[in-house]
């Protein structure tokens, strides 16, 4: 693994973890986002499918008879953990990435880690980009380029 | 560009000139012996950074023994630019989940 080649983000939800990983799973299509960012289909077209087994297929119905591959699950343990060969929209033949998706009962509910690695492997004029422009977002990078910078800043001051 | 600067950072020696540099310029033969490794290997490793950007030259005299390396912080900027990216668009599919479950949830109970 290349160090800072993953970013991990995290959120509390309050449901009971069994709920929480079906929801997650079975009912992707309700809450994956819509807009250019996130699907091909424009609007309300098309469906986001995942079918919740260990070899399922998350894959993007568009609407118009056609479809994308997106991901291919490769570790599937419910209703703890589940892991994704990744394939973003503009990624060509036999370039992937992984997504690692854990739950952990906290309280009265789950907390969902998700952690997405692998860029290291694909090629150096990859044009993979999620679309929207930075903005300011409250974040923890805590990579090991971030202190760097924040090194080579001070040391330039 | 972003994953050309992953690869160049994928090497643990690589790695250890990034970190040997911040904290002040040094010229190749003390990177080598710094790292264990031979000053063509040492050059090798310099030849793939400085083509990512990662690193210049200081000062490009014509000695090259007496160069010394230094970073360029716009590669690390991009890369925590892309990270941010991936990162906000993640946040917000969690975020769009847990406002889906816990409607369904609550209007289930």
């Amino acid at each position: 693994m290349v160090a800072g080649d993953k970013v991990r983000v995290e959120v509390f939800v309050a449901v009971p973890i069994d709920d929480c990983f079906r929801y997650f799973t079975e009912e992707i299509d309700q809450w994956w986002r819509r807009g250019p960012a996130y699907r091909l289909a424009r609007g309300k077209a098309g469906t986001m499918k995942l079918a919740p087994m260990l070899g399922g297929k998350m894959i993007e119905h568009l609407g118009d008879g056609t479809s994308r591959e997106i991901g291919t699950i490769t570790t599937w343990e419910p209703p703890a953990h589940f892991t994704m060969e990744w394939r973003g929209y503009n990624f060509r033949e036999g370039e992937k990435t992984t997504v690692e998706v854990w739950f952990e009962s906290s309280g009265e509910g789950t907390r969902v880690k998700l952690e997405h690695r692998g860029w290291a492997s694909l090629p150096a004029d990859h044009p993979v980009r999620h679309g929207e422009p930075v903005d300011v977002f409250i974040r923890n990078v805590g990579m090991w380029w971030g202190a760097l910078l924040t090194s080579l800043r001070q040391a330039q001051e | 560009m972003i994953a050309a600067t992953f690869a160049a950072l994928a090497d643990p020696t690589r790695q250890g000139v990034i970190e040997l540099l911040r904290h002040k310029p040094r010229r190749a033969s003390d990177l080598a012996d710094a790292l264990g490794q031979s000053r063509p290997a040492m050059s090798r490793h310099l030849k793939v950074l400085r083509k990512t950007g990662l690193v210049e030259p200081a000062n490009d005299d014509g000695d090259l023994r007496a160069r010394v390396y230094q970073l360029r912080p716009e590669p690390f900027e991009e890369l925590r630019d892309w990270v941010e990216e991936v990162e906000r668009f993640w946040s917000l599919e969690l975020h769009a989940f847990k406002a889906h479950a816990e409607k369904k949830h609550g209007r289930r109970r």
